[in-house]
């Protein structure tokens, strides 16, 4: 399995604040990479600097054989970094499919073409009622499939999802759930921040554990939830009542 | 599901009745027929005058609508552009006897690099900041014509020699100059709905509604905001050359003028921000009503024109904030007989 995204020792520092301090990893092609960790651990950093949101103060970030380091979100996205937002950041004047036209147009020249693969895309997240809806008659749980679906339509070959789950009814994270665990087949490589952990636990070949901006654990799910440095971040220390 | 039920039969229906983005409509043909009617028919000579200045400005909110509406760079500086379209034309008509014909591309192109750089100067300022830097703008290059007698003819203006010729563009009929008037209207009318269909119109859209998302799309904002603003200024510079060869004489504070470029916002506003049918509604309603009530008004009680043009934009702004192009869309869910 060759690297898609080789991210090496990459900080960034927010004044005295090492919001993401010297992280390195890896992900293969194919692979479905889950990143988990406590609020403010600097997952949401770590996405932004890859996306070319922010640019690191140190380190290095290979995509696909290029360096992407400090580039611009778009040169970014024109490379085949897809992203979905925390909070959903729709174009509220637009319907649906507009919404999701607008980043297949990355692929598609033609309004014609773009159209078609956006409701290609909803039709496979599960919108395919919705496309002249207008989004601010969307609920959380449609929305943050709306997000899914924009990301997707791009074609990327590698796809950040940012708490997806968020907000969502537990028969919803069933579907997405299983559609997520799906695209690695079809081409996309995914890397998935998620609060919700049952579900990225079923779901993740691998798994990252960020904690105060310093990578503290990777490897296997179940492995990782019996990890003590796991445990202690996200629950604290043991304590002793004697 | 309710919603897009509701919604589902418009997919199947081939022709549009009602103005929609990027697609030719009914209501928009039989509109334009009308015009040509009016243009057609002998009007009265008051009432060309204001024909051509309805069609004339229909054109320039157009102008600014591409700008202000679709990419969503409110400006209050279009008079800018307006003057360096009508200058340029007609310093080279009067200093270097270069036909207009000519000189309006000349002004659209030099227009369009004041846009252009204009949008790159701005480039980091949002809202009210960016609003306010263009209504500076124009007084910068207001003040500069102001200055620059050698060229501009300075406070005097600049008069064009009234014979007139085809190859002059100067006309005695108002008929031909209405008939000039609305070539342009349709033309700035036909880019504007070729960018509504376009991937770059919804790129435009894009950068407006949520620049972090168009960013992660592909979409370069920077570069977005510098060419909406360069087509719209090139497009408000032929209006402004248009304006030069029917009025025949420039100065600098009257043809660069805060209130001019108030007006060429207020029609798209008035109209719909952000559709192509809006700013032509917005000035089929607002010039005639303006140049009616002063003409008429204006000897009789000074001012008071004003005081009924303001209490009717009020009303507008009030009751429909779509505006009309608005209040007609809601005509497509109105059912009287259900």
């Amino acid at each position: 399995m060759s690297a898609l995204l080789e991210v090496s020792n990459v900080s960034r520092k927010f004044g005295a604040l090492m919001a993401v301090n010297n992280v390195s990893f890896s992900v293969g092609q194919g692979e479905l990479l889950g990143l988990i960790g406590p609020n403010g651990a600097g997952k949401s950093t770590l996405y932004n600097l890859i996306a070319g949101v922010l640019p690191p103060t140190a380190g290095e970030i290979v995509f696909d054989g290029q360096k992407v380091t400090g580039w611009k979100p778009y040169d970014v996205a024109r490379v085949g970094i897809g992203r979905t937002f925390q909070i959903p950041k729709p174009y509220r004047q637009l319907s649906v499919v507009e919404n999701v036209m607008l980043t297949a147009f990355l692929r598609e020249k033609s309004t014609a073409d773009a159209r078609k693969l956006a409701e290609a895309t909803l039709d496979d997240v599960g919108l395919a009622d919705y496309f002249g809806t207008p989004v601010n008659a969307l609920t959380v749980g449609l929305l943050k499939r709306l997000e899914v679906a924009r990301a997707l339509a791009m074609q990327p070959k590698l796809v950040l999802f940012d708490e997806i789950m968020a907000g969502l009814t537990p028969t919803e994270v069933g579907v997405m759930t299983k559609f997520v665990a799906g695209l690695p087949a079809r081409g996309i490589t995914v890397v998935w921040v998620e609060h919700v952990l049952y579900a990225i636990m079923k779901t993740a070949t691998r798994m990252i554990v960020l904690n105060r901006g310093e990578l503290i654990a990777e490897g296997f799910p179940v492995a990782l939830a019996r990890d003590p440095a796991v445990v202690k971040a996200y629950l604290g220390e043991e304590m002793d009542f004697a | 599901m309710s919603v897009a039920e509701t919604q589902a039969p418009e997919k199947t229906r081939r022709f549009q009745i009602l103005p929609q983005r990027g697609k030719v409509s009914l209501f928009e043909i039989l509109l334009l027929l009308f015009c040509i009617a009016l243009v057609a028919v002998r009007l009265p000579p008051s009432m060309g005058d204001v024909l051509l200045l309805t069609f004339l400005f229909a054109g320039l909110g157009l102008a600014w609508n591409i700008a202000g509406g679709y990419a969503g760079l409110i400006s209050f500086g279009h008079a800018a552009f307006f003057g360096v379209g009508a200058y340029t034309s007609t310093i080279l008509f009067v200093h270097f006897n270069v036909t207009p014909w000519i000189g309006i591309w000349c002004g659209a192109l030099l227009a369009g690099l004041f846009g252009a750089v204009l949008a790159l100067v701005c480039a980091r300022l949002r809202g009210p900041f960016f609003i306010l830097s263009t209504l500076a703008f124009a007084e910068v290059v207001r003040i500069g014509a102001l200055n620059w007698s050698s060229l501009t003819g300075g406070p005097e203006g600049l008069s064009i020699p009234p014979i007139p010729s085809l190859i002059n563009m100067v006309f005695t009929s108002k008929t031909t100059y209405a008939a000039l008037m609305l070539g342009y209207l349709v033309v700035v009318y036909a880019i504007s709905k070729a960018l509504e269909a376009s991937r770059y119109g919804y790129y435009l859209l894009a950068i407006r509604d949520n620049e972090d998302a168009a960013s992660a799309a592909g979409v370069n904002p920077l570069q977005g905001r510098v060419a909406a603003m360069a087509l719209s200024a090139s497009l408000t510079g032929i209006g402004g050359s248009l304006f030069a060869q029917y009025f025949l004489y420039l100065d600098p504070t009257f043809v660069i003028s805060p209130e001019i470029s108030f007006q060429f916002a207020l029609l798209p506003a008035v109209g719909g921000l952000g559709t192509a049918i809006g700013p032509v509604l917005g000035s089929l309603l607002i010039t005639p009503l303006s140049e009616l009530l002063r003409s008429n008004l204006g000897n009789a009680a000074a001012g008071l024109h004003l005081v009924i043009y303001s209490a009717g934009l009020i009303v507008v702004m009030l009751y429909f904030p779509g505006g009309l192009a608005g209040a007609i869309a809601k005509l497509k869910r109105w059912r009287p007989f259900s």
